[in-house]
């Protein structure tokens, strides 16, 4: 950080902050792109399983990417990942904290009340598919389905854990990076992650 | 429960995830392309807020040391001020009275050196010597 001796030295520095080289700021530019790019759909995703809401599961991939490219752009495109995903993660729990406020104050208001698990119903939800449901696929997306009920169902570090590990395949060092714990926690939280999953969906899953 | 089990676990559960990932609707890709492109314009027009914080605190403490001085100044029971014995909201009169520089009171100054007995006398009534 540069100091200043006078007050007017640092506010004409401040007003007229000195560009990147332009090919630097290209270079990243593009590799931030590409990086975004391959890992926003499992990002979405995964933020989905946590929080239910595919409007709030896009507003926290969104901010994540906002606060990465912000101010993270500059660091080694090696360690982009596991910062994107500790970024996501807060912004997750930021998320769950603010509905648990929410649904505390709706209790204590008049009126009618919300209810979670039927908010947000769009009548073309309820429209049947063009497309002839293949039974194979079907049952793919119920087992999809439970498996992220189960999910929903663990500790938070547990489900974190588990995602990043299985779903985004990342080695423990950086999953210990992205949740800002040991290595050796990862792997409890994991292990912890899959037994729990396994008991809950049964054999037959 | 077997590690071998445990392996054919995570291997569904992962090709079930990428299955589904797959299988995004085209509403939502588009929302993440272009959630996408805001992120990257950001990125391009960043500023450094950080720093800028940095140099705002002296600024701010500046103006805040500056306004306790002037209302210090303005509103002291102890200083030469004997309108804000009477009353402290009028010390605010008078000084709009004085910096006004509209026609009507154009000679402020002329108006003080004219009133110079009064606010003589009214000084001296703020601030009373020992009974002689």
């Amino acid at each position: 950080m540069p100091r200043f001796d006078t007050l007017n030295a640092a506010w004409t520095v401040w007003d007229n902050p000195a560009p990147a080289p332009e090919g630097a700021v290209l270079e990243y530019t593009k590799e931030l792109e590409k990086f975004l790019a391959e890992i926003e759909r499992r990002a979405f995703r995964m933020a989905q399983v946590a929080l239910r809401d595919p409007d709030d599961a896009l507003d926290a991939v969104q901010d994540a990417m906002i606060k990465l490219t912000r101010s993270y752009a500059s660091r080694p495109s090696a360690e982009w990942r596991p910062l994107f995903y500790r970024i996501l993660e807060n912004g997750i729990r930021d998320l769950q904290r603010r509905r648990t406020v929410r649904k505390r104050v709706m209790t204590w208001l008049p009126g009618p009340k919300e209810d979670p698990d039927n908010e947000a119903q769009d009548p073309l939800d309820n429209v049947a598919d063009a497309a002839p449901a293949i039974p194979e696929r079907l049952m793919q997306a119920q087992a999809m389905q439970r498996l992220e009920e189960s999910l929903r169902a663990l500790p938070a570090r547990q489900r974190e854990a588990f995602m990043l590990r299985n779903f985004e395949g990342m080695d423990v060092a950086d999953t210990a990076h992205a949740m800002g714990c040991s290595e050796g926690s990862v792997k409890t939280h994991y292990s912890r992650a899959v037994h729990a999953l396994r008991a809950q969906l049964g054999e037959v899953w | 429960m077997s590690e071998q089990d445990d392996n054919a676990f995570e291997m569904r559960s992962r090709a079930l995830f990428q299955d589904s990932v797959e299988g995004l609707d085209m509403r939502i890709r588009s929302r993440l392309t272009q959630a996408r492109s805001a992120a990257l314009e950001a990125a391009a027009t960043r500023r450094p807020w950080l720093f800028g914080w940095k140099m705002w605190t002296p600024a701010a403490g500046v103006t805040a040391a500056a306004i306790l001085g002037v209302a210090l100044w303005v509103g002291s029971p102890l200083g030469h001020h004997p309108a804000s014995l009477a009353d402290p909201q009028s010390n605010f009169e008078d000084l709009d009275l004085v910096a006004s520089s509209d026609e009507g009171s154009a000679d402020a100054m002329e108006m003080l050196q004219d009133d110079i007995d009064f606010y003589d006398f009214a000084d001296k009534a703020a601030n009373p010597g020992p009974a002689a």
